[in-house]
């Protein structure tokens, strides 16, 4: 059987359970709303960074395109429902495929909508504050927050499927965004820029330092969310339903 | 046709072991119960058919394929294992449409099995607000959707009304009757009874008969007759002469073990006994069921003594 039918399948899956849509409005919404809300408060900090202030309603927003990569993979877990799937399409690679690209479409194309409003409302906001950023690096910025935010939500599904519970992956996500990797982050060093959702954020600065730039910081998330959705694939192949 | 061929069958969680060496076929038309007490390794049986589980050894196929193989299963075989399968915040009419969607089944179909079992009224409902009968109907109406010539339900009848018992014994004829292979788990013995051709029994994850019900039954309950009469004394002489033995019970009919009707009916008429009533006690698939398990227990209580 081909792709194409699974695909369809699993994006109809997505469509019909509310709360998955209802999570990329919350991704929408939130950064939008935190980016503004950061743009408005002007730049009194001396580590000013005009483009990542535009653009830092992702570090609350993020946790939304979190919950729709684990919520759309955890809702298989639920009272049997992995083996009425599995049943239909017993390839069982095949179908995790299609249930990534299914996650992975809508959270990159509204994480790219999310970033450019987030970023053009924030800029209004910040007025000539933010005359210094260059065409390239809202390019970079508006591009790489989208690409940010598909990654968390995929890496989210893949964890999701490794723990088979997206109670479990939200509840190891979420601290560790909000805490570990703040106060860790914050410490510098060079390991911590190596953190999944540090090393993804890199891009978001219009200044950075250390030994990630932008898009080798977004190449260490993607290597992150590989390794999850490998992870997250082989559980699914090797494990009874 | 299509038959579900399981051989030398086992799966083993850990150091149990859930199913051991079963093998057996089912044949496409007539409609399989599958018995045993819960935990006898019905469930797992299913799910291994469908390669859901791994077997630790044996195999399962359908028309001689793997189930994996399969191009498109649901159009070969349906199956009903969990009502709980369905996302409870869909509609029901969303979740047949993915799962229709998946195989390429015309979303026709949909709308056919939803009113086929009933849901029309409801299928833009949320399956939450779905009552267990609404669901085990729900799991149905997806078994049937891709038209397949094999049939699995895993407790179809849980949580039915006596009005979807019997609906549901309708259909499983029928599905029979037009040739496709069903295969019908439970554990409510008189249900059963009501709508198989023939047994597959498991107790323990083993095989303990493969045959048609009506053999099932009469191999293993004896023939009753139950008769009442007006002149007790007389009735009772007849059946000592001929070695008959009779039961009185208290509402003051007889009941005669190891008799039939016919022989009764002779004996009583030769003895000029005056007969209000004469009947066969229909023996019970439950009397058999619980006669086959009671061996059952005796043999495995001796293999531990031994």
């Amino acid at each position: 059987m081909g792709f194409t039918p699974v695909l369809h399948s699993e994006w109809l899956k997505i469509r019909t359970l509310r709360s998955l849509p209802g999570a990329l409005l919350a991704l929408f919404a939130a950064t939008t709303a935190f980016s503004a809300l950061a743009g408005s408060d002007g730049s009194s900090d001396p580590d000013f960074d005009p483009l990542f202030t535009a653009l830092s309603g992702v570090l609350p927003g993020q946790i939304a395109a979190i919950s729709f990569g684990a919520m759309a993979v955890s809702s298989e877990y639920h009272g049997g429902a992995l083996r009425l799937t599995l049943a239909a399409v017993p390839q069982r690679g095949r179908w995790f495929a299609a249930k990534v690209t299914a996650i992975a479409v809508p959270a990159l194309l509204v994480g790219l909508v999310t970033a450019c409003t987030a970023y053009v409302v924030a800029r209004a906001g910040l007025g000539s504050a933010a005359n210094g950023i260059t065409t390239g690096e809202e390019v970079r910025g508006v591009l790489g927050c989208g690409i940010y935010l598909m990654l968390m939500a995929l890496f989210a599904a893949g964890l999701t499927a490794v723990f088979r519970s997206g109670v479990a992956t939200l509840s190891l996500l979420i601290p560790f965004i909000l805490v570990v990797s703040f106060v860790i982050g914050d410490a510098a060093g060079t390991v911590a820029d190596f953190l999944p959702d540090k090393a993804g954020q890199i891009v978001l600065h219009q200044t950075y330092d250390g030994t990630l730039g932008p898009w080798s910081g977004l190449a260490v998330t993607a290597l992150w969310t590989t390794a999850a959705l490998l992870a997250g694939a082989w559980s699914v192949r090797r494990r009874d339903a | 046709m299509t038959s579900i061929e399981v051989q030398a069958l086992t799966k083993e969680y850990g150091t149990s072991r859930a199913v051991a060496d079963l093998t057996f076929t089912v044949l496409p038309g007539r409609v399989t119960g599958f018995l045993g007490p819960n935990g006898a390794g019905k469930s797992t049986t299913m799910r291994l058919v469908l390669g859901l589980d791994r077997p630790t050894s044996g195999t399962a196929t359908i028309g001689g394929r793997a189930y994996a193989t399969l191009n498109e299963p649901l159009r070969h075989v349906g199956a009903l294992l969990d009502a709980q399968a369905a996302h409870g915040s869909r509609t029901a009419r969303d979740h047949l449409r993915a799962l229709a969607v998946s195989n390429r089944v015309a979303v026709r179909r949909v709308d056919e099995v939803l009113e086929e079992t009933g849901l029309t009224s409801v299928a833009r409902r949320r399956v939450k607000t779905y009552s267990l009968g609404m669901r085990q109907r729900l799991g149905i109406a997806a078994a049937l959707l891709g038209d397949p010539e094999v049939v699995m339900l895993d407790e179809p009848s849980n949580g039915l009304d006596p009005e979807g018992i019997i609906w549901i014994r309708a259909l499983l004829r029928r599905l029979a009757g037009e040739g496709r292979t069903v295969l019908v788990s439970s554990h409510l013995m008189n249900e059963t009874a009501s709508f198989a051709d023939h047994l597959v029994v498991l107790g323990r994850g083993r095989l303990l008969a493969d045959t048609p019900m009506r053999e099932f039954i009469d191999a293993r309950v004896e023939p009753r007759v139950r008769v009442r009469t007006t002149d007790v004394t007389a009735l009772k002489a007849a059946l000592d002469r001929h070695g008959h033995d009779a039961v009185e019970h208290e509402d003051g009919h007889w009941t005669v073990r190891h008799a039939r009707v016919d022989d009764i009916g002779r004996i009583a008429s030769q003895a000029g006994v005056p007969l209000l009533e004469l009947a066969a006690e229909e023996a019970t698939l439950e009397q058999a069921y619980l006669d086959l398990t009671a061996s059952e227990t005796e043999f495995t209580a001796q293999r531990q003594e031994a």
